[in-house]
């Protein structure tokens, strides 16, 4: 290998253009958008089949879906929601902020960063065709616990085509994630010690991580339940010696830290917005950032907690609804860091915040909903019913879109260098926040009379209830149609926005405020250095 | 954080990198999305391919075949853009992702030890009633050979860091020879098992993890003595160098993952039966 001598000059990216200029480009700041406009393109299939799943449980008695398609829906809401807008929203956010916020030109791998995006093609149309195969698409929720999954009881092919399709999405995940680590491990700026990296730095720092040891389980328990159904092997058949409880421990040993995988970056960006907007420095950052390593190892070890009624020793129980609850040590630190980084400080209400302390809120509650199922007599008292599925979207709504939100509004301005509007932003906000407390505030009381998910009726008594909460749906979905609004109408405006329009540099030095929005190819004329 | 403020100005507003040309400027690639089509081509004519469609197979062989040049059209890409690049920067990058790479892939091999533990201890008896006692001598002279060509395999390398190029050479071809016997032995027990003992991939949850562990490792072994392969032929070009061989120490890395892999295989599925 020759190393020539370096000679001095302008280097420019070779130029596509159109289309030709997306497929091809390595730039890490094009591949995070693709991911995030194709997290907001499948926010809305995913929206829309829980809209399907909201019409048909606001009158059972319209027998507007049958109970296999039903099924179809919410398995599909779950996997879309989860694997296509959540993580491909989150990766979108990495990958655009991490190496502007480290002062690198691009990511450690540019090439292998566009294959992760574009490997969630192939798998988001196995995904959406496997509506059109016959026997519909993967109609046993998105664990795909055996023997339901099984060829005996899942005989259709679009649980096949769902298993295939998780598996391509657990590479691009493995591949990205191995990615973020190089980058941030390598590529930080002269001066950037561990301890001056920006919290959403760390955030995937602590994610990436959990992605690559994580992942790879799941695709070995996917693996196994493939063989079972296309090669007849025993792996999870009672029969022949096999355990679906096995499944379970292998599906939850990748399903927990995949929880956290969902928050984590979430974290990072609220640990972002809340100083800016405050005007002061974060409270706490060493303890945020062992506070994140804590969820982060801890989330590794209570996979069980998901298993309080499926067969588990007492024993079992007991430690893993233990070391559950201490997870909410390490969350609490973030929580009151956050509110102790508002605490005097002054404070600018923009749609940015708004998110950000509704998050807060929102999120306490999805929180403490889980320390409740935590506990395994109560869990068993409530497991399968509404109560969990109000638990879950507490902090998958509440937690995570929540941040999506406020990380948009923060950052929009250096992505695109045009600002959201704050009016219609407000607007947004209020019918977001009011849209998922009335949808999901309600499902606890469901869940507590007894009212059992994942199926498509219900008993009579019910119904009030479950009116009352898909009128809600309107709201959240009123929110979104507004937010997408707002965003093609901010595109078409001028770029005005400058570089640091929140003036966060004035408080604290952050590198992507220091560039030009939206910046140049390379990011930096200078790799920046921290003295 | 306690950021100091910015030591020079940030980027100006016109586009463009003004520095050597080394630094790390990536250029767009048709690459990547050829490799991800090709990949999700693979996996769905595999499904067609199981659903028997008519010429699927010849679309999965086409759709291989794709995937395969694209990959090594990436490589190339990488070989061409490292002679601009800082080598040192690139191979440390390379060798630590590569290392995450295997973790990621030790943790596969985790969950289907974590497969056979769970099965061995919730059993009455192991091996489960009606499954045969696996046989131990030939796999243990095979594990001796795998763990045999772990040591030649480093002979080599140090021999080549010696200047010994031609010791090396051997050393590497020595390695690929045990790896090909390993596999050979594995076969005949393979072919042993399923034609002699009647111990199948679908005779229960134990013979269908012997098969899965046994057969993914194998899978691993094929792709080292690829990339042991691949070593060779670039040694015997003359494209390593004293301090750059990345792909040379990628392979040493791979195979002695593998064979870590295979020692604890051999303890959990051979030597660990009686109880």
């Amino acid at each position: 290998m020759s190393t020539q001598v370096a000679t001095a000059g302008t280097i420019q990216p070779r130029q596509y253009h159109g289309v030709l200029d997306w497929i091809t480009t390595t730039d890490h700041k094009k591949i995070g958008i693709m991911y995030i406009v194709f997290a907001l393109i499948n926010a809305w299939f995913g929206g829309s089949l829980a809209g399907m799943i909201r019409l048909n449980l606001y009158n059972p008695d319209w027998h507007l879906f049958s109970p296999q398609l039903y099924n179809q829906l919410m398995t599909m809401h779950a996997t879309i929601m989860i694997f296509l807008v959540l993580m491909a929203a989150f990766a979108g956010f990495g990958n655009y902020l991490v190496p502007l916020m480290i002062g690198a030109r691009d990511m450690a791998f540019p090439k292998l960063n566009a294959f992760s995006f574009w490997l969630l093609m192939p798998a988001a149309m196995m995904l959406y065709g496997s509506f059109f195969v016959a026997g519909g698409a993967a109609a046993d929720g998105w664990w795909s616990y055996p023997p339901l999954s099984t060829a005996q009881f899942s005989a259709g092919h679009g649980e096949d085509l769902w298993i295939l399709a998780v598996l391509l999405l657990g590479i691009s995940s493995i591949m990205g994630a191995i990615n973020f680590l190089v980058t941030v491990i390598d590529m930080r700026a002269p001066g950037m010690t561990w301890m001056k990296l920006p919290l959403f730095v760390w955030s995937w720092v602590v994610t990436a991580w959990m992605l690559v040891l994580a992942v790879p389980v799941l695709s070995g328990a996917l693996f196994m339940l493939l063989s079972d159904r296309w090669l007849n092997t025993g792996f999870y058949r009672p029969a022949l010696g096999g355990d679906p409880l096995l499944y379970q421990h292998l599906f939850w040993f990748f399903g927990h830290p995949e929880v956290y995988i969902m928050i984590l970056p979430g974290f990072g960006m609220i640990s972002h917005i809340i100083p800016a907007m405050s005007r002061k420095k974060l409270f706490g950052y060493k303890g945020m950032v062992m506070a994140m390593w804590s969820i982060g190892i801890i989330g590794f070890t209570v996979w069980a907690h998901h298993m309080f009624t499926a067969g588990i020793s007492s024993t079992a129980r007991v430690y893993f609804s233990m070391a559950s609850m201490l997870i909410s040590v390490p969350t609490g630190v973030k929580i009151y860091s956050w509110l102790a980084s508002v605490w005097g400080g002054v404070i600018r209400f923009t749609t940015a915040m708004k998110f950000a302390l509704g998050f807060i809120f929102t999120f306490v509650l999805g929180g403490l909903s889980g320390l409740m199922l935590a506990v395994v007599p109560f869990d068993i008292l409530v497991h399968n019913t509404y109560f969990v599925v109000a638990h879950f979207h507490y902090v998958l709504v509440g937690g995570s879109v929540m941040t999506l939100f406020a990380g948009t509004y923060y950052w929009f301005p250096k992505i695109t260098g045009r600002m959201l509007s704050e009016k219609l932003g407000s607007w947004i906000f209020w019918l977001f926040f009011i849209g998922l407390n009335w949808v999901f505030m309600p499902m606890h009381l469901l869940g507590i009379e007894g009212m059992a998910r994942r199926v498509a009726n219900y008993r009579i008594e019910f119904r009030p209830l479950n009116q009352f909460i898909s009128e809600g749906f309107i709201f959240m979905l009123a929110a979104g149609l507004l937010f997408t609004y707002s965003v093609i109408k901010a595109l078409r405006e001028p770029k005005s926005a400058g570089d640091d329009p929140w003036q966060t540099n004035e408080i604290e030095t952050h590198f992507e405020w220091a560039t030009s929005s939206p910046p140049p190819a390379y990011n930096f004329e200078e790799i920046p250095e921290i003295q | 954080m306690e950021h100091a403020s910015l030591a020079s100005s940030a980027a100006a507003a016109h586009a463009g990198l003004h520095a050597d040309p080394s630094e790390h400027a990536p250029q767009p690639s048709f690459w990547p999305i050829l490799l991800a089509g090709g990949m999700g081509a693979v996996v769905f004519f595999v499904f067609l391919v199981y659903l028997g469609v008519p010429l699927a197979g010849i679309l999965l062989a086409a759709a291989i075949l794709g995937s395969l040049v694209a990959a090594s059209g990436w490589a190339n890409t990488i070989a061409v853009e490292r002679r601009r690049m800082d080598p040192v920067q690139t191979n440390k990058d390379l060798t630590r992702g590569f290392f995450f790479f295997l973790a990621s892939e030790a943790m596969i091999f985790v969950s289907y030890f974590e497969y056979l533990y769970y099965t061995h201890f919730t059993s009455a008896q192991w091996p489960p009633a009606g499954m045969p006692r696996l046989e131990t001598t030939l796999p243990g002279i095979a594990t001796l050979i795998l763990v045999g060509s772990s040591f030649t395999l480093n002979w080599g390398i140090h021999a080549f860091l010696s200047g010994r190029k031609s010791a090396a050479k051997n050393w590497i071809l020595l390695t690929i020879a045990m790896g090909i016997v390993f596999l050979g032995m594995q076969g005949f027990e393979w072919g042993f098992l399923n034609g002699v003992m009647g111990f199948t991939i679908t005779t229960g949850a134990y013979s269908a993890a012997y098969f899965l562990m046994t057969g993914f490792h194998g899978a691993h072994v094929t792709v080292g003595l690829i990339m042991l392969g691949l070593v060779y032929w670039r040694m015997e070009k003359g494209e390593y160098t004293q301090q750059y061989h990345m792909s040379l120490k990628a392979a040493e890395y791979y195979w002695h993952f593998v064979d870590i892999v295979w020692v604890f295989l051999f303890f959990s599925l051979y030597l660990f039966q009686g109880h």
